[in-house]
């Protein structure tokens, strides 16, 4: 263990560079949930008082627990396949040395640098040329080619710091190959398996503009939330429900560290 | 032991690319031996290992264990179990299911498969550690289970890889005994790969030397010491003095020579000696050889030096000693008991050796 450094506040300016950085950074995200309390349709100081009535709302709307559904089931089919690929990749990547193997793990993790706009709409182009019309099917496929770097690097950080002779040990003591898979590697890389399961479900769940132009007349929480941003009255509604996902995001995320931090240390 | 073969390798060879990782290897080994596989990191053993346990495949030659050759038998099948050098304890499970990993697949019934477990653990001296969780355990505890795990299978051989090198030297000499006695007692093949000369020598019935690839000596330990069979395998196992040794005449199973610094001497020929030449390299074990202030008395053969060097060993005390003609300093080895012995560096001191402690280790070169 270092020792926490304190030479930073040695210079006062550092410490308000870094204070400053943060504000900038998180205020206009804590907008979000201040004024779904407020009670008044307009987003601005001062704020009127304090209401629960927009979040009580949320419930009634159709449309909206429509699209809720759509992006659970988006999210949840998007998780199992990215991870299902992402653990057999890692798998791969850590374990074997192939020919390619540095240019595929390139490609994998390629989907994380290309702007989204370009990925979607060329997605769109293929996908109506093959004749898939858009559908919450086509939004599935452009999310797992989203989500699989996350879940090959979760999943590769879980293989890196697993010892290859307990596959061996396992195989050695009478195990076939597929039954040392199942009765070794799955349960000591399962928290691996559960970080990335909600990590690429909060992927998909926020994710905007693939959803946007793939997902026709079946639209995701983001695509929604973004129609309802031209109706003033909505506006309140939509902060609301807006300060729910991120809520429900950062749960996530923090339960997915968790898993992912277990996993790293399980496999020792 | 028994006079039954139990593995039979035979021209076995493997490469990496164009790494010669073992060159032709032949071997036999008998029911109930315990064998080691010793020499330098890199050296093969430990890929000699694999190919018996069935993780790696031979390139050329054949491996048979039991009678049975394993060309297209996967490690899954074969009657060989292994201790890796890192246990490979799985951590998700505890001892009692560690142990009885391999048995779920024999179909024995639940009262069976837990009497082995305990019958296993038992052997090992973890009796009735069962529920213990896999993270709980210290070092040796890894190590015993490991055992246990691959000892309940029941196996025709047992394998391991460098078993004690992560404990430290206490726990490590200890467990060296007692796994010299368990595998006494259970009268299964033992096959070791170590890197640790000692660790070999008080377990083994024979010793395998190898060097890059190849097998160079194969024998009990106490003749891998007295004669080993090149310069190699000399600087390996112990401490050794090489000294060159002309030829001044051949009386069959002695020779007769003119000893670098000590000069006349008659010693035994090697029958290990794997090269001839006219002339030979002589090896003395730094414990073989007398020191004294005078020159001492009842030898074959002696040398005056000058003391160079000192290094405390606790339970014995080596002197490097310079002699005129002697381009290496000459160790000697003098037990520690009551400080009888105590030279200063720049002593004057006199070297004694009889004829018996001089090894012939054939040819200079190779």
């Amino acid at each position: 263990m270092s020792t926490p450094l304190r030479r930073p506040f040695r210079f006062p300016w550092l410490f308000t560079y870094a204070i400053g950085y943060l504000i900038f950074l998180y205020l206009p995200v804590l907008l979000l949930p201040l004024f779904s309390f407020n009670d008044g349709t307009i987003v601005a100081f001062p704020m009127k008082g304090f209401t629960l009535k927009w979040y009580a709302q949320l419930g009634a709307q159709d449309t909206l627990l429509q699209a809720m559904g759509n992006s659970l089931i988006v999210g949840a089919v998007t998780a199992v396949v990215a991870t299902a690929l992402g653990l057999f990749a890692a798998r791969a990547y850590v374990r074997y040395s192939f020919k390619g193997r540095e240019l595929s793990e390139g490609l994998v993790m390629l989907p994380l640098v290309i702007p989204g706009i370009i990925v979607a709409s060329s997605m769109l182009v293929l996908f109506i040329s093959l004749g898939l019309r858009p559908s919450l099917t086509t939004v599935i496929l452009g999310h797992v080619f989203l989500a699989l770097p996350f879940a090959v690097s979760i999943m590769k950080s879980a293989f890196d710091d697993f010892d290859q002779s307990l596959e061996e040990a396992a195989f050695d003591l009478g195990e076939s190959v597929i039954g040392t898979f199942r009765r070794v590697t799955l349960p000591i890389v399962a928290p691996g398996i559960v970080a990335s399961l909600l990590v690429t479900f909060t992927v998909s769940f926020d994710e905007f503009v693939l959803a946007f132009f793939l997902s026709g007349n079946q639209p995701t929480l983001p695509v929604y939330i973004w129609s309802q941003i031209r109706f003033p009255a909505k506006l309140p509604n939509t902060l609301a429900l807006g300060s729910l996902l991120l809520l429900a995001s950062v749960v996530l995320l923090l339960t997915a560290e968790y898993f992912r931090r277990r996993s790293t240390k399980s496999a020792k | 032991m028994t006079d039954q073969n139990i593995i039979e390798i035979s021209g076995v060879e493997k490469r990496f690319g164009t790494f010669v990782a073992v060159r032709d290897l032949n071997l036999e080994l008998k029911e109930g031996e315990f064998f080691s596989l010793l020499g330098p990191s890199g050296c093969g053993k430990t890929t000699a290992l694999r190919m018996i346990a069935g993780f790696q495949d031979h390139d050329a030659g054949s491996i048979r264990i039991a009678g049975q050759d394993m060309a297209n038998i996967p490690a899954n099948k074969r009657p060989a179990n292994m201790v890796f050098q890192s246990y490979a304890i799985f951590p998700h499970l505890n001892v009692g299911d560690n142990v009885a990993f391999g048995l779920r697949k024999l179909g024995l019934g639940k009262v069976e498969m837990q009497n082995r477990v305990a019958e296993a653990l038992e052997m090992v001296e973890l009796g009735g550690l069962q529920s213990r969780k896999a993270d709980e355990l210290s070092g040796g505890q890894r190590q015993r289970v490991a055992l246990a795990r691959a000892l309940v299978m029941r196996p025709k051989v047992l394998l391991l890889d460098e078993p004690l090198s992560a404990l430290d030297k206490n726990l490590r000499e200890a467990m060296q005994l007692e796994m010299r006695r368990l595998q006494q007692k259970l009268g299964i093949t033992f096959v070791m790969v170590t890197h640790d000369q000692y660790e070999a020598m008080t377990m083994s019935d024979r010793i395998g030397v190898m060097f890059q690839g190849k097998l160079e000596q194969v024998d009990r330990p106490e003749v891998l010491y007295a004669r080993p069979c090149n310069r190699r395998v000399a600087s390996f196992i112990g401490g050794m003095n090489f000294l060159e040794a002309r030829v001044r005449a051949d009386n069959g199973a002695s020779v007769e020579v003119d000893l670098q610094g000590f000069g006349p001497l008659t010693i035994d020929v090697n029958p290990n000696a794997i090269s001839r030449s006219p002339d030979l390299l002589a090896g003395i074990r730094p414990e073989q050889l007398e020191i004294s202030a005078t020159r001492p008395e009842d030898y074959d053969a002696s040398l005056q030096g000058i003391v160079s060097d000192i290094a405390f060993y606790g339970e014995s005390v080596h002197y490097y000693v310079r002699a005129e003609g002697v381009e290496d300093p000459i160790a000697v080895a003098v037990p520690n008991y009551f400080h009888t012995v105590d030279y200063k560096r720049g002593d004057q001191v006199w070297l004694g050796v009889q004829n018996a402690s001089v090894i012939d280790l054939g040819a200079r070169e190779g």
